[in-house]
């Protein structure tokens, strides 16, 4: 039998990621409560785990090197070592190690040899030098039992008394030694039996005498009593029958070579140098001309191939809770009968009937919306996995920095969209670090200032609305808002003469090109700009704010989107054309008077709600379209908003409410200004999907083409 | 009828490659993450004709859970046999007092368990 079990691959590394995460928090912890045994228990048997596991893909390189965790970790647990810093610092090193000995072994790359000698060393070392026994990989057949022919054993066995209650059944025994060879006789052995008064028929108090004809050696034989061999008295004689003389040792009799060694005709050694001189086939044909050298390397090229494991590109995967799938198919279920029900109305349906299917339709939605919530739903993991890096960045920056940072979490179990959660973890590593490095003051500072000496970084996340907020909080000295203003004016992205709202300023850290040079805080960059953060959360379609307040800290809002392929959309009409606005940036609708509309010179069309004046933007002049309306007071004007910023946009009549599946149109067509992606409407048109942020980009930029 | 084998161990891939290994051989296969889910399922109806258990395990380990199924009645002579690492004995003794059958040293492939499986389970 064969069983390919590569495709296990994928789950181990995930499951691996899980054990890494658990070792490494459990460390941090381990910092805190040295003496908590549950805790290094669950670190062990992270360890423990990953250990097993590689050995069984032959990642021998990361199980070794686990062991060597191992071995440490299970003095911790036992008390023959304390825990020290030096020795969280070793093990978090070699977490570190173990992690890319992991990787590597994914991509197939290799490893650094050194360092991993290195951990490895300072690992045993820790423990007082005891060498770390290798987990026991099996051994290759010695070449002495291929040269061993047919042995006849005589085992005569008698086994533990316990031998039932262990689940063990000597026939088993029995016919194991049959695979192996032919049994010839077996003799039972009933000297031992007791009256039957004295007899507890849960004991075994047989023996037997074993006759067994095999090509297999001793070790093999005795290895089928390895479970009882202990507690049994066992003795195995090989007697070995007459042999007769044959050069084949494919029946299973004695080699040539063993033989004349018997018989004293030659030595071992000399033999053994005999057989050395033996030639490969792959030299024998090239000897006599039948084959080339590079037919035969290339064969064997070909042999190294097929034996060695094919490399499989990694395909994402997600690990879903089994509750939600429960659910899905609970669902699934409903959507059957909800479709039963309806095909059967059908098959015999009256006009009486309407309220009757009008109602089926509408649980047939009620279904489909649930299923698509669902679905959607598993997509989602708890952010938790994205802030599980934190605790350990944080401890590291604070030792770098020589400060003391507090990190707190929650929200952890927020759910997510997995792809979000995977592009988010960079942006707000660079959030945290730029917290850490210019948000909070060195300790003498913040006594000076009267606030504790240990500085406190929050990460939370949670819901608004159909939006996930994270926010990363410092207790520090806040943005100095005449620094940046400096700066931006220096750096020219400013005029002196603008005049700028605090929100705005703020957002001057974001662009690029300012925060690589001299730090708004003064104290060296890492060299990665906070540009860089703006542009990859707005590239999931979500917003970052700042607020800020001088002394007593900063906090900066992360807006995502819950999910990045299905938005609650508002159909509208623009002449015969079909567009979608996200529902989430509608404020309200609107049909303006006539006074309400102005024109300014500079500013172009502005319509006035409620004494607040908003740029018109006539769809149709953006996306030069014929128009069925161009009166205002007849159309429809959406008042749309995103970040803080508002515009009323006109259209020829709103249409209703859906959802949509967003489709790029990056990827299927070309960017447009303006578009945030098309869809497939209910009548197979398909639908443009408005980009606020982009019409908001376009009526600012229309104000300057006016001005 | 096939073989029903309860595979118990607290790693979901070891699980899975043990399950899956075990029902590609025809058996049919109860798992369960550690020893108090594992006597949960048996409690619960499932008649296991071999268990196959890991040691290191949270809320109930191996040993406990080779103790608690001898003393069922149901299964007082069900074979069952431990995953273990440890190449040194004190675990395989510990294992065999608590009424363990045999064991399988990890790492182990497919055909090195369905070898030692065969050796103590009736075909």
């Amino acid at each position: 039998m064969s069983t390919d079990l590569s495709h296990f691959k994928n789950a181990f590394f995930e499951e691996s990621q899980e054990h890494l995460t658990t070792i490494e928090e459990g460390l941090l912890q381990l910092e805190q409560r040295p003496g908590d045994i549950d805790l290094l228990n669950r670190i062990f048997r992270g360890a423990h785990s990953i250990k097993g596991n590689s050995g069984m893909f032959g990642f021998t390189a990361v199980s070794q090197f686990t062991h060597k965790m191992e071995s440490v970790l299970d003095q911790l647990r036992s008390s023959q070592m304390v825990v020290t810093v030096e020795i969280t610092d070793l093990l978090l090193q070699s977490l570190d190690c173990l992690k890319t000995l992991i990787d590597c072994a994914k991509t197939g790359e290799s490893p650094d040899e050194a360092q991993i000698a290195r951990l490895g060393a300072q690992l045993e070392a820790c423990q007082g030098g005891t060498p770390a026994a290798t987990p026991s990989t099996p051994a290759a057949t010695p070449r002495h039992a291929q040269l061993q022919g047919a042995h006849h054993f005589t085992i005569t066995w008698v086994p533990p008394r316990y031998l039932f209650q262990r689940g063990l059944d000597p026939v088993q025994f029995i016919k194991e030694l049959g695979d192996l060879g032919s049994v010839t006789s077996v003799i039972l052995d009933t000297s031992r039996l007791p009256a039957l008064t004295d007899l507890d028929p849960e004991q075994c108090y047989l023996g037997w005498t074993i006759e067994v004809d095999t090509v297999k050696d001793l070790k093999v034989i005795e290895a089928v009593f390895d479970f009882v061999r202990e507690d049994s008295t066992l003795t195995i004689v090989d007697t070995p029958p007459p042999v007769e003389e044959s050069h084949s040792t494919s029946d299973g009799t004695k080699p040539l070579g063993e033989i004349l060694v018997e018989t004293g005709v030659v030595s071992q050694s000399q033999l053994n140098q005999a057989l050395s001189q033996q030639k490969r086939v792959g030299e024998i044909l090239v000897e006599q001309k039948i084959a080339t050298p590079e037919q035969i390397s290339e064969a064997l090229k070909k042999q190294t191939e097929s034996s060695a494991p094919s490399k499989k590109a990694e395909t994402p995967s997600i690990r879903v809770d089994t509750v939600k799938i429960d659910r899905l198919i609970n669902l699934v279920g409903e959507l059957v009968i909800t479709q039963s029900m309806l095909s059967d109305l059908g098959s015999r349906f009256e006009m009486s009937q309407l309220p009757v299917l009008l109602e089926r339709v509408a649980q047939l939605e009620r279904n489909t919306r649930e299923i698509q919530e669902r679905v959607m739903g598993i997509r989602m993991v708890p952010i938790g996995n994205a802030f599980s890096r934190f605790p350990r960045l944080v401890r590291d920056l604070s030792g770098k920095a020589g400060k003391k940072i507090h990190l707190i979490l929650s929200g952890e179990e927020t759910e997510l969209d997995k792809t979000v959660i995977e592009s988010i973890g960079d942006p707000l590593t660079h959030l945290v670090r730029n917290s850490a490095d210019h948000g909070l003051e060195p300790p003498d500072e913040r006594v000076a200032a009267g606030k504790p000496e240990q500085g406190t970084i929050r990460l939370n996340a949670f819901h608004e609305g159909g939006n996930i907020c994270i926010t990363v909080e410092d207790d520090g000295r806040g943005l100095n808002r005449d620094k940046i203003l400096a700066k931006g004016i220096k750096q020219g992205l400013i005029a002196e003469t603008d005049k700028l709202s605090d929100e705005q300023i703020w957002m001057l850290i974001f662009k690029p090109g300012f925060s690589t040079a001299e730090k708004v805080t003064d104290v060296s960059g890492r060299g990665v700009g906070m540009d860089v953060v703006k542009r990859n959360i707005e590239g999931l379609g979500g917003t970052v704010s700042i607020k800020t307040s001088a002394g007593k800290g900063t906090t900066f809002t992360l807006k995502l989107p819950l999910t990045l392929a299905i938005i609650e959309g508002m159909t509208v009409r623009v002449g015969k054309d079909t567009y979608i606005v996200p529902l989430l940036s509608i404020l309200e609708s609107i049909q303006p008077r006539r006074e309400m509309i102005k024109t300014l010179v500079g500013k172009g069309e502005l319509v006035n709600v409620r004494g607040t004046y908003l740029p018109l933007m006539r769809l149709y002049d953006v996306f030069r379209l014929e128009p069925e309306l161009s009166d205002p007071t007849k159309a429809i004007l959406l008042i749309l908003e995103t970040e803080g910023e508002r515009v009323a946009v006109m259209v020829d009549e709103i249409l209703g409410q859906q959802q949509v599946v967003i489709k790029s149109m990056e990827q299927n067509f070309r960017k447009i200004e303006g578009v945030a992606g098309a869809t497939i409407l209910g009548d197979g048109t398909v639908g443009f999907i408005l980009d606020v942020r982009g019409l908001l980009t376009i009526a600012r930029q229309g104000k300057a083409k006016a001005a | 009828m096939a073989k029903t084998v309860l595979v118990v161990d607290d790693s979901p891939t070891m699980r899975q490659m043990v399950a899956f290994t075990l029902t590609n051989a025809g058996y049919q296969v109860v798992e369960a993450g550690n020893g108090k889910e594992a006597v949960g399922k048996v409690n619960g109806g499932a008649k296991p004709d071999l268990v196959v258990t890991d040691l290191n395990m949270p809320e109930m380990d191996g040993i406990t859970l080779i103790k608690e199924i001898r003393k069922m009645p149901a299964l007082k002579f069900t074979p069952i046999l431990m995953l273990t690492t440890e190449a040194s004995d004190d675990k395989k003794k510990a294992g065999q007092a608590a009424g363990a059958t045999g064991w399988i040293v990890k790492p182990f492939n497919p055909e090195q368990m369905m070898a030692v499986i065969k050796k103590v389970l009736p075909g």
